[in-house]
């Protein structure tokens, strides 16, 4: 019987050191995956960043281009200062942490964005609020699975149980010799593409080759779209801290 | 040469002569019937004059408030408002339309939701931008105005400009006159609208439509919402409000295909749907107590054809056709329904009359559109008193056509024969 069991035991220590070695494949994958992610998701942020940037909405009804300085601080901290055009100028909004605020000079009011309000448009444009807020660590919210092409990395991001998120899946295409994101294409819990921002026109910034270009098409609006233009990128800048991302910061005039 | 004819009319005033001494036969019975038929048209034209009377009423009030008689919009921004879908050149239009015979006076009006704040306090609003002196013209706003002034195009030498609010929303609020109103909205161009304004006097009640409402100076609020000189609505007065859906076909014909015109009818289908059936349901129970009236009618006859048996055998006997017997029994009723519609006429005159002036003042005053109505009022027209006469003599003559039958069929010899 032990004689006779040995090619069941050999072909069993086979199977596990060949599931063994999916599941190494597998983990790896991830980890490849997750460090990818990491680099992408840091690319415009760094440890805090000021940037200089033009944003322009176009809907069948109308063109508006506003152009807007930020500063963020790590994941958590944001602040965005509309310069123009002139009746938008000094409208500001704060991020800190998941809570977010605006201010409007005219009328010297900030408001607190709440909750319900996170998936409204940010300023009118294909961005919404939670865009802005959202300070998910993706690869820790999302079951991520990497697949390669000879110039392409694509990395689809699904998310956890307990996640929540309005969003069925996420799919990344990123640049695998420039380390850039190419798109993200965002679906709902049926599978149906929502909306795709495409990033474009590499420039250097801060020793960094990352594009100036990111547009945002709605794909359930026609004739809709948000490109946002990065004129100036600053990362780890001395004149970005912490007392900057204040609401009393928020309300002071420039 | 025709000899039918004066023969003809000569039986004709003979049968008429018939049927009137066949109704002074039974005095006291006609006199009954004839009252029973009298109150079925009295009740019928009070109840008539009081639904119309109302309705039009409420219709005056309601197209006054803020409908008027025609709505002009860009496409489809009736059923799907949207802050883009505006009117370009209105100075044009309104020129255009000003100049037509039917219109009398119009007004432009923008709309956009809204948040509104006070020092502490935020509410929903629904800002309108009204022309200030079109719509004072056009609607009772002006009459709505319960605490402070109606509205100014000018700003105050503090560059603000002035806002009505709605009763509801001041309470939300905790604002009043020369307070200030803090509102944020979405512009034509999706920018964010924010601006200070000064209350300048509250309208409506705390529970009329507008009672969550921001009235604006058109240009103001032009402004505010970024669209330039372009308006969401024209609203026009007409000569005769009964014309609305008349004119409003023939001005769409004439304006631009882009621009949708409706009647006020067509602008609160439901309101008027409703009314309608409305309506309907009050004439199938007029029709339900003429039909009753006219059960007693249908006695009356049948007692009266029973009793003269022998006579129409007689009649027959002699000759006369069986489609004259039955006509002079539709005639007999035509006649009496006839008499008692006059005698209700001159009867009801004086009550309608006193409905339509003094009305009934209601227990508590009705709100309709932040302006009360404290009475009901009947209508008096022609229609009030021909709609019952027409359905009163109508109905008693459909009931008498089974006697009629039955006394034309009658033979000779068993009438004859008949005790």
């Amino acid at each position: 019987m032990i004689i006779g069991s040995r090619p069941l035991l050999c072909a069993s220590l086979a199977l596990f050191a060949y599931l063994g070695g999916i599941a190494e494949a597998q983990e790896s994958n991830a980890e490849r995956a997750k460090q990818i992610i990491e680099e992408v998701d840091n690319l415009y942020r760094g440890d805090a960043s000021d940037a200089r940037m033009k944003m322009t909405v176009e809907t069948p009804q109308y063109q508006r281009t506003l152009t807007m300085d930020s500063a963020t601080l790590g994941r958590e901290r944001m602040l965005i200062r509309i310069l123009g055009p002139k009746k938008d100028r000094g409208i500001s909004t704060l991020k800190q942490e998941s809570e977010m605020w605006n201010y409007f000079p005219k009328i010297n009011k900030v408001i607190k964005v709440p909750p319900s309000m996170m998936m409204g448009s940010w300023m009118g444009s294909d961005f919404n609020n939670d865009d802005l807020v959202r300070d998910t660590d993706l690869t820790e919210e999302y079951v991520l699975k990497l697949t390669e092409t000879s110039d392409t990395f694509e990395i689809s991001l699904t998310p956890k149980q307990k996640t929540v998120t309005v969003w069925g899946r996420i799919d990344y295409v990123i640049d695998k010799h420039a380390r850039v994101p190419i798109s993200q294409t965002y679906f709902d819990d049926d599978g149906e593409k929502i909306r795709v921002m495409s990033f474009s026109e590499n420039r250097e910034f801060s020793g960094r080759t990352i594009p100036s270009v990111m547009e945002m098409v709605p794909l359930r609006k026609p004739g809709h779209r948000t490109v946002v233009t990065f004129e100036r990128l600053q990362l780890n800048p001395d004149s970005v801290s912490a007392d900057l991302f204040t609401l009393r910061n928020l309300k002071k005039r420039f | 040469m025709n000899v039918q004819g004066p023969a003809l009319a000569w039986q004709s005033v003979l049968l008429v002569r018939l049927a009137f001494r066949n109704i002074l036969r039974h005095r006291r019975r006609t006199l009954l019937t004839m009252l029973s038929m009298t109150g079925g048209y009295i009740l019928c034209a009070a109840a008539i004059s009081l639904q119309y009377g109302s309705y039009g009423n409420a219709i005056e009030f309601f197209v006054k408030d803020r409908t008027g008689h025609i709505q002009i919009h860009e496409g489809n921004y009736l059923q799907r408002p949207r802050i883009h879908k505006a009117i370009a050149e209105p100075d044009d239009l309104a020129r255009r339309l000003i100049n037509d015979a039917d219109v009398i006076a119009l007004t432009t009006r923008v709309f956009a939701p809204s948040l509104a704040y006070s020092e502490h306090k935020n509410a929903p609003a629904n800002v309108i931008g009204v022309d200030v002196d079109g719509e004072a013209a056009t609607t009772t706003i002006i009459a709505k105005v319960h605490e402070g002034e109606f509205l100014t195009g000018q700003a105050d030498a503090d560059g603000y400009f002035s806002a009505l609010i709605g009763m509801g929303l001041a309470d939300l609020l905790k604002i009043g006159g020369g307070d200030e109103l803090i509102l944020i909205s979405v512009g034509a161009d999706g920018s964010i609208a924010n601006d200070i304004f000064i209350v300048r006097g509250l309208v409506g009640t705390r529970r009329s439509a507008d009672r969550l409402n921001v009235y604006l100076p058109l240009g103001a609020a032009q402004a505010f919402l970024s669209m330039g000189d372009r308006v969401h609505e024209f609203s026009l007065i007409i000569r005769n409000l009964g014309d609305s859906v008349a004119v409003a076909d023939r001005l769409g014909g004439l304006l631009p295909e882009s621009l949708s015109v409706d009647p006020w009818e067509r602008v609160e289908l439901t309101f008027y749907k409703t009314m309608q059936a409305d309506r309907e349901a009050m004439f199938v129970t007029l029709g339900i107590v003429v039909f009753i009236v006219c059960i007693g009618v249908l006695n009356t006859v049948l007692m009266s054809v029973l009793e003269r048996t022998r006579e129409f055998g007689v009649l027959k006997a002699i000759g006369t056709r069986p489609g004259r017997i039955a006509w002079m029994v539709l005639t007999e009723n035509a006649i009496l329904s006839g008499l008692s519609c006059l005698l209700g006429l001159f009867l009801a005159l004086p009550i309608v009359g006193f409905m339509t002036i003094v009305g009934f003042e209601l227990a508590e005053p009705m709100d309709v559109g932040g302006v009360l109505m404290s009475h009901v009022r009947g209508e008096f027209s022609l229609r009030i008193f021909a709609v019952p006469f027409a359905l009163v003599v109508t109905t008693a003559v459909l009931v008498s056509i089974p006697p009629g039958i039955r006394a034309a069929r009658i033979l000779p010899i068993q009438a004859l024969a008949s005790t």
